[in-house]
C-alpha cells in the first residue's frame, strides 16, 4: 500500500514517500573520525592525555601545530577528536560553564556533573553528526574535585553523547585502532605494564604510541622530539594538571628507547 | 513624591544617611599590590568578603551578606558573558566597573521605592606587571574611582581611608615579606575598626598585633592572591594553613 517506512510512523519517510521533501539523510552514521590521534592512559602517577598536533582536510595537510588536548579547568582535559571548529566550540562552553559555576557557587562542579555536560554537547550536536559535518568524539579526563584524594578517571563518549569510563586507557581519532591494540597488548603481556610506568616512562611509551600511530596513518601528526616534532601532552595527577615541555619530551624520548 | 524635585533629593539624602548608618561597623578590607601579586585581605567567617570574579579579576566587600552576593553575582556574570562573546582577554577590571557595576550600583540607589544596595567594594586585577596593577573603589552610590599606587582600603569613612592608604603605603614601601604584608593589613582593619578616622598617632606594633588577633577572634582571616606568575589562567587562589603565615 504505501513504502514501508524505517521507523514505524516515521515522519520524514512519510515526507519523502508523498515526494514532499527532498532530504538526502544519511543511511547510518559515519563509523569514524576523519583525523587525529588522541589517548589516555592511566600510569602511577595518574593519567596521562596525549594527542598529536595535524589538522587534515581529505589528503591535505592543514597544520601540524593544532593543540588537540585542551584544559578544561584546573582538575579536567578535554581531547578532541573530529570536526575542530563543533569541538573547540564545545570546549569553549565547557570552559567557561565549569568556571562560571565555580566562582558564582563557590564550589567546584563534580566530576560526575563535568561528564554530562559534555554528554549532553555532544547530543546537541546530534543534527550535524547525522548530517555527517559535525563530528565529535572526544575523551574526557578529570580529577573529582569533591573527592581530591581519588585518582584521576578516563571517559569517552561515542558521538551521539554515550558516555564510558575505562579503567586503563581510552582512544580516540583516525589513529585510535593502532594506539588501542598497542595499549591493550602492554595491558596483557607487556612488563612494566602502563599502569605501573613512572611519569618518565609514561611519556616515552605516548611518544612512542603517537610515532607508531602515525606511521600507519597519515592523518596522524608525526611525533619525534629528535627532530623537532613534540605532541600534545598533559598529566593529571593528585595535585593537579601538568603540561609536559618539549624538554621533558626529548628527555624522555631518547630516541625511542625506555 | 518623585514628582516634585525636592522630594526626590530629600528621599535621596534619607537614603544615603540610611545606608550609611546600615554599613556602619562593617570591617574594613584592604588590597596590596605584591611582587607575587595582588593581595586581599579581610577579617569574616568562611568565604564572605573576598570573591574571585574572573582570571585576573577579584573583589572584596563589606556590608550586608544579600546585597554582598547580588553584587557579586552581577559581576561574575558580567565578566563570563563578556569572556563568552569575545575572549577571556577581553574582560577588563575598568570596563567591569565602569559599564556594568557602577551604573548598577547608582541605579539601585537611585530607586527609592526599591530597597538599597547595602555594599562597598573594593575591586582588584592582577597585571604582568606589578606597576600595572589595578584597584577600584566602587561606592554603595555608583560612584567609582581607580585607585592609584599599590595599596587600596575600602571603609566608610573616606577621611580614614585616605589616612589608612597612607599609612599601609609607607608600612609596605619597602621590600615586603607575604608575612609582613599580611600583618600590616589585619593591624589596618583594626585601626579602622577602633578609630574609624584613623588615629593620627598609631599605637606601636605590639598593641596593633594584640588588637587585630583579638579583633579575629572565633571570625578568623580572609586571605586571596592573584598570582602574577602561573601558567593556570585562573590566578586566584585563597591562602590558607602553611600559605599563611601568621
Amino acid at each position: 500500500m504505501s513504502t514501508p517506512s524505517r521507523i514505524a510512523g516515521d515522519f520524514l519517510s512519510l515526507l519523502e514517500s508523498r515526494q514532499m521533501a527532498s532530504l538526502n539523510l544519511p543511511r547510518e552514521l559515519p563509523s569514524q573520525t576523519e583525523a587525529t590521534t588522541v589517548f589516555a592512559f592511566r600510569f602511577a602517577d595518574g593519567v596521562l592525555v596525549a594527542g598529536d598536533r595535524r589538522a587534515t582536510a581529505g589528503n591535505i595537510i592543514v597544520t601540524d601545530s593544532v593543540e588537540k588536548i585542551i584544559e578544561i579547568d584546573s582538575t579536567a582535559v578535554l581531547a578532541i577528536a573530529g570536526v575542530p571548529a563543533m569541538a573547540f566550540e564545545m570546549a569553549r562552553v565547557l570552559q567557561t560553564s565549569f568556571e562560571y559555576y565555580r566562582r558564582s557557587q563557590l564550589q567546584p562542579l563534580s566530576l560526575a556533573a563535568k561528564v554530562r555536560a559534555l554528554a549532553k554537547l555532544l547530543r546537541d550536536n546530534l543534527s550535524m553528526t547525522l548530517q555527517g559535518v559535525g563530528i565529535v568524539a572526544p575523551i574526557f579526563a578529570g580529577l573529582d574535585p569533591t573527592r581530591p584524594d581519588e585518582a584521576a578517571k578516563i571517559y569517552f563518549y561515542d558521538p551521539l553523547g554515550a558516555q564510558f569510563q575505562h579503567l586503563e586507557f581510552a582512544a580516540s581519532g583516525s589513529g585510535s585502532s593502532t594506539v588501542k591494540s598497542v595499549l591493550t597488548h602492554q595491558l596483557r603481556f607487556g612488563s612494566p605494564k602502563p599502569a605501573e610506568l613512572d611519569r618518565k616512562a609514561a611519556v616515552a611509551l605516548a611518544l612512542e604510541l603517537l610515532a607508531t600511530a602515525s606511521s600507519l596513518d597519515s592523518a596522524t601528526g608525526g611525533v619525534d622530539p629528535q627532530r623537532g616534532l613534540f605532541a600534545d601532552i598533559r598529566v593529571l595527577a593528585v595535585d593537579g594538571i601538568v603540561r609536559i615541555g618539549e624538554d621533558e619530551q626529548s628527555n624522555a624520548f631518547k630516541g625511542g628507547k625506555r | 513624591m518623585t514628582e516634585e524635585p525636592y522630594r526626590w533629593m530629600e528621599a535621596i539624602e534619607n537614603r544615603r544617611d540610611y545606608v550609611r548608618d546600615q554599613l556602619r561597623g562593617g570591617l574594613a578590607v584592604v588590597g596590596l599590590s605584591l611582587d607575587e601579586g595582588v593581595m586581599l585581605v579581610a577579617i569574616g567567617p568562611g568565604k564572605s568578603k573576598i570573591y574571585e570574579v574572573f582570571d585576573r579579576q577579584a573583589m572584596a566587600g563589606l556590608g550586608h551578606p544579600a546585597d554582598i552576593e547580588k553584587v557579586r553575582q552581577s559581576a561574575i556574570d558580567a565578566a563570563h558573558v563578556e569572556s563568552f562573546t569575545r575572549d577571556p582577554e577581553d574582560v577588563a577590571l575598568r570596563r567591569l566597573v565602569s559599564y556594568g557595576m557602577g551604573p548598577m550600583m547608582k541605579t539601585a540607589f537611585e530607586q527609592v521605592f526599591q530597597p538599597p544596595l547595602l555594599t562597598e567594594w573594593l575591586l582588584a586585577e592582577v597585571s604582568d606587571k606589578r606597576s600595572d596593577d589595578i584597584f577600584y573603589r566602587l561606592h554603595f552610590d555608583g560612584v567609582f574611582q581607580p585607585v592609584q599606587g599599590a595599596v587600596a582600603v575600602a571603609t566608610l569613612d573616606s577621611d580614614g581611608e585616605s589616612r589608612a592608604v597612607h599609612w599601609l603605603k609607607d608600612q609596605v614601601r619597602k621590600k615586603t615579606t607575604r608575612e609582613d604584608a599580611i600583618r600590616r593589613a589585619l593591624e589596618c582593619i583594626w585601626l579602622l575598626c577602633e578609630f574609624p578616622a584613623f588615629p593620627g598617632d598609631v599605637p606601636p606594633e605590639e598593641e596593633r598585633d594584640a588588637g587585630w588577633r583579638k579583633l579575629v577572634g572565633e571570625r578568623g582571616v580572609e586571605v586571596a592572591l592573584l598570582e602574577r606568575e602561573t601558567e593556570r589562567m585562573a590566578r586566584y587562589r585563597t591562602l590558607s594553613g602553611d600559605d599563611l603565615p601568621l
